[in-house]
């Protein structure tokens, strides 16, 4: 969010709205209307005082009403802008009673109750939807007694009171009687999957969300019980499944199968009493319990049908904006140059929404291609960093993430009186916009010359504070964190004594570090504008589409013979219907060939190099000529995966002569009207969901497109006149209008029945499956279905070969399901531990076409934004090899993960040379190296030693 | 401002929630110029109102 609020390319427009846009694609006029915020953006420093005199009290938006707020505000303290804004609604103004307090107490003059909205007119080349989602109101679903019981919330409301920051300071309490409940229940689907409240589709991400918030209250309250109650259980992201088995192995976690019909309260108590049909067991059950949890649908933002007026663009009868094809161009809208991303489409979660982002993002460069803003060199003012250690500690309460643990007051007398420190400050959130600016004065007033941030974790928040740290003129090398967020509050929460014992520790320890350490500069580095994308199937065919449009030029290769990959395969593609062969046929048609230079039947013999600077060999077993190297800044690995292949006898594979996996199926569909499998009719079709998918042989995870998948080709079986059954752990159909698909297949006749690993289906028959056999738990009776041709619906794997060929060159890191780790589930899916490196579509796990499509526009993106410059700024934090004790043993290269080393000659004598551009600062060749003659810049011997005799000897 | 017809243009990028904000930076550091829009005082949107996110349990801000 900071990263916006102080972006010199990014102009921000809050308490705005678009009100209209005229012209065409690459040149629209937009008028935005500025409503008047009543305090001045630039001038406010976010003190306070104007809310402290104000006598207004309202209910405070952002925490769901469940605190207050003044009438002049900030929404909340990580605010961007960090500026407070005047509700004109709520404010008594200057009359009649002449209140006006808050203009008298601004020192800055920052008030102005005067302040007129503004109309500004834009030219724009392209426009990005991404208006995001609301909440159903779950008082519409009466007969949960959403706000006629006090004990019932809704999930937005659930999220505020667990959060450390939130109204209740992160405590779970019922409103009741102020204590924690013993019991809290959450019910899924409130509004969602459900016609008769217009909400057709499933909302995607309250299963794990629900799943997330039982997991936290079971932590922070150990006797409370957790019940689920759910239809389907939807864990189908990567990593979602093994997170949900987390919850499953908590014995004080009930997931219950089955949506409760009524919620009563128990006045005297407070308790509710949830009335449902147990699915598992078909007994009716009366559950009390403390506190419900409504986990209510997500619908489009409000104001999205006006929007969609003023853009002309197409929106569902729901208000969620339609993109052009739901399958294979997710991301335009119907008008040219208008693109849409994340939520505004349908629900989504945090990873799906940022990929979708960023490949909003290069579709709209493309309109922008003229318009490239020159690099301009910031103007950094002089600061004086020399001389003698002046150490400033800043301590973050972080909420009461630290503060509601740790003795703030405490930890400040203690560093204060710690060798070298000049200046301490505790800050409420050291990350907050308007605290960024509070630091940066502190460092010039007292001429500090280094920093000691004692906040959360250096993971996600270094690069903020060396920013921080950088715009003053500090070197940002010259900052420590101390985690005393992860490492003492939040592990030792229950012994807050303890918990400050240890931040004392680590913040002594940073402050001994910092003295020692030096101000390094990243070096500037020339870089190419080729790009290299491995694997010709939907993905990297995409990346290489989206890349040319930015006239990049790129190497496109592929093992096989052609391009398109699985599919091409694919008779049909959920929802849209088209074939596989004519979605690639289009995309085929698409590809520039002065840009795009295909390489069929090629492979990667060897990659060299860094980001910006890659050197690639190639070699190809067609014969014809491809070039020996290309010079490549940046490579993007796409080159999918592989299908489950069942074992010998797996649910009767290659033991029943009529039993076939979805793949074989679909060739079957291509050929046929009428389906008969060895020249024999077939009338009746089961399918088995999850072979090979959550657990036990295949992949740990949920495969994610197979349901989808086994509902289309059900659709087309039953359609084509045959019965279907599909026999299913859970349905997982998570596609925006895909829980449409399901309700269709229903209503065509298709059999759902439900199975549990501990209750496999029986398959009877000699030599073919003719019937199988499970229990039908209603009716707790053994029942048959007859079948003439049994579908397994196999999951995806990792391509091992692929990966192992990728990882003789590039040490892209393979998760535990043995698909490549991207860098951050959430915040980097795309991106790897290697700088230059991309990954997308199936090799970083199960994806369908859109989800695939989606993410390799946002590699589009990433590789735009990497290359868009000449050059690059390279990390200096390396390996630094003192030549005169260096023997050139060569143990380091030896041990060197990433090549970085070599042994060269030198003056007669041999000796290891580092290349910084590879090196990654691991320090693996440092603790190596038998002559110590290896260092790790910001890690030095010396940097550590002052750490640990500052633990060990001064505690 | 380099541009070929006419005054230099940017993109615009309405919603100010996690996508905005992932759609704007990326589009910035590719060297174009961009405009968020909000409808509320700051951005952050539904992200900025969670405490933790699954599956990793990462910070949401």
């Amino acid at each position: 969010m900071m990263d916006v609020g102080r972006h010199p390319r990014i102009k921000l427009y809050t308490n705005s709205e678009v009100i209209s846009v005229s012209g065409k694609a690459g040149n629209f006029k937009v008028k935005v209307l500025r409503k008047a915020r009543f305090v001045d953006e630039i001038e406010c420093t976010a003190c306070g005082d104007c809310a402290n005199v104000c006598p207004v009290v309202q209910p405070n938006e952002f925490d769901e009403g469940l605190c207050l707020r003044r009438a002049i505000y900030s929404p909340f303290s990580q605010a961007v802008p960090s500026a407070y804004i005047r509700s004109a609604e709520d404010c008594l103004g200057t009359n009649p009673i002449a209140c006006g307090k808050c203009m008298e107490v601004c020192q800055k003059n920052c008030v102005d109750l005067d302040m007129p909205d503004i109309i500004e007119e834009l030219e724009i080349g392209a426009i990005i939807v991404a208006t995001g989602i609301d909440y159903y109101d779950p008082r519409e679903a009466s007969e949960y007694g959403y706000t006629r019981y006090q004990n019932v919330v809704n999930s937005i409301e659930l999220e505020r009171l667990l959060s450390p920051s939130g109204p209740s300071g992160g405590k779970l309490h019922r409103f009741t009687d102020q204590k924690p409940p013993k019991r809290v229940s959450f019910i899924q689907c409130v509004g969602s999957r459900c016609i008769r409240r217009d909400i057709p589709y499933c909302s995607r991400i309250c299963c794990m969300n629900a799943v997330k918030s039982a997991l936290l209250i079971r932590e922070m309250y150990p006797d409370t019980e957790v019940d689920i109650f759910y239809i389907d259980m939807r864990a189908f992201g990567k990593g979602f499944e093994q997170f949900y088995q987390r919850a499953c192995q908590d014995k004080k976690i009930h997931f219950i199968k089955g949506k409760p019909s009524r919620i009563e309260e128990d006045t005297k108590s407070g308790d509710l009493i949830i009335l449902s049909e147990n699915i598992d067991t078909s007994k009716s059950e009366r559950l009390r319990t403390q506190m419900v949890i409504l986990s209510e649908a997500v619908v489009p933002a409000s104001k999205s049908k006006e929007l969609s007026e003023v853009l002309k663009i197409k929106t569902d009868n729901r208000g969620f904006f339609l993109p052009q094809d739901r399958c294979g161009d997710p991301l335009s809208s119907n008008r040219d140059g208008i693109f849409l991303c994340g939520c505004a489409t349908g629900p989504k979660d945090i990873t799906d929404s940022i990929a979708e982002a960023s490949g909003a993002a290069i579709r709209a460069s493309q309109y922008l291609s003229d318009y490239k803003l020159p690099v301009v060199k910031e103007e950094i003012p002089e600061y004086d960093f020399s001389g003698a250690p002046r150490i400033g500690v800043f301590i973050c309460h972080c909420g009461s993430n630290i503060a509601g643990v740790l003795d703030i007051d405490l930890l400040k007398i203690y560093a204060t009186d710690l060798a070298d420190v000049v200046y301490t400050e505790d800050l409420l959130f050291a990350c907050a916009e308007s605290t960024q600016r509070s630091i940066q004065d502190s460092i010039i007033q007292n001429k500090l010359n280094r920093v000691v941030i004692a906040a959360c974790t250096p993971r996600t928040h270094e690069p903020i504070f060396r920013e921080t740290l950088r715009k003053v003129g500090l070197n940002p090398y010259l900052l420590e964190m101390a985690n005393i967020r992860d490492q003492c509050s939040w592990v030792h929460g229950e012994q807050p004594e303890m918990a400050t014992h240890k931040a004392k520790d680590l913040i002594r320890m940073a402050v001994a570090k910092v003295r020692r350490l030096e101000p390094l500069e990243p070096k500037e580095m020339e870089i190419g504008h080729n790009v290299l994308v491995i694997g010709g199937g939907i993905s990297g065919i995409e990346t290489a589409i989206q890349l040319a449009k930015r006239d990049y030029h790129v190497y496109l290769i592929e093992k096989e013979a052609d391009l398109g990959g699985w599919v091409s395969k694919l008779r049909i593609l959920y929802p849209t219907g088209m074939s596989g062969k004519k979605l690639i046929d289009q995309k085929v048609k698409m590809i520039d060939p002065q840009k795009i230079e295909i390489f069929t039947q090629t492979s990667v013999k060897d990659i060299k190099g860094f980001v910006g600077n890659f050197e690639v060999i190639l070699q190809t077993s067609n014969g014809k000529a491809v070039p020996d190297t290309v010079q490549v800044g940046a490579i993007v690995l796409a080159t999918g995966f592989e299908l489950y292949q069942p074992q010998q006898n797996e649910f009767g594979f290659q033991k029943f002569s009529n039993v076939i996996t979805n793949m074989e199926l679909e060739y079957l569909l291509e050929s046929q009207k009428e389906l008969s499998f060895k020249n024999k009719p077939v009338k009746q079709v089961s399918f088995i969901q999850c072979v090979g998918s959550r657990g036990k042989g295949g992949l740990p995870e949920c495969s994610r497109y197979c349901c989808q998948a086994a509902i289309k080709q059900a659709i087309a079986l039953q359609k084509m006149g045959l019965q279907v059954t599909i026999f299913n752990r859970d349905i997982r159909v998570y596609h925006h209008e895909a829980e449409t698909m399901y309700r269709q297949a229903r209503e065509l006749g298709v059999t759902f029945i439900r199975y549990t690993v501990d209750e496999l289906p029986v398959l009877l028959g000699k030599k073919e499956v003719e019937k199988i056999r499970f229990k039908e738990s209603t009716l707790k009776m053994e029942i048959e279905v007859n079948t003439d041709l049994l579908v397994l619906s196999v999951g995806m794997r990792p391509s091992r070969q692929s990966i192992e060929e990728i990882q003789k060159f590039l040490k892209v890191p393979v998760g535990m399901d043995g698909f490549l780790l991207e860098k951050h589930p959430k915040f980097g899916p795309i991106e790897t531990n290697i700088e230059g490196v991309y990954i997308c579509g199936c090799i970083q796990g199960p994806k369908d076409i859109s989800d695939s499509i989606g993410q390799a526009n946002a590699v589009a993106a990433k590789v735009d934004a990497l290359l868009a410059r000449s050059t690059i700024l390279m990390e200096p934090l390396t390996s630094v090899i003192n030549q005169e004790l260096c023997r050139g043993c060569g143990t380091c290269v030896d041990v060197c993960e990433y090549g970085a080393i070599t042994l060269q000659d030198k003056d007669n004598a041999v000796i290891a040379l580092v290349n910084e551009a590879l090196c990654k600062g691991c320090g693996t060749c440092a603790t190596f190296c038998p002559t110590n003659a290896i260092d790790i810049r910001h890690f030095r011997d010396e940097q550590i030693e002052s750490m640990l005799k500052a633990f060990l000897l001064e505690g | 401002m380099a541009s070929k017809d006419g005054p230099a243009k940017g993109a615009l990028i309405i919603g100010g929630g996690i996508s905005g904000i992932q759609a704007a930076l990326d589009m910035a550091d590719a060297q174009f110029q961009v405009y968020l829009v909000e409808k509320q005082p700051s951005i952050g949107g539904t992200m900025a109102k969670l405490d933790k996110t699954f599956p990793s349990m990462d910070c949401a801000i």
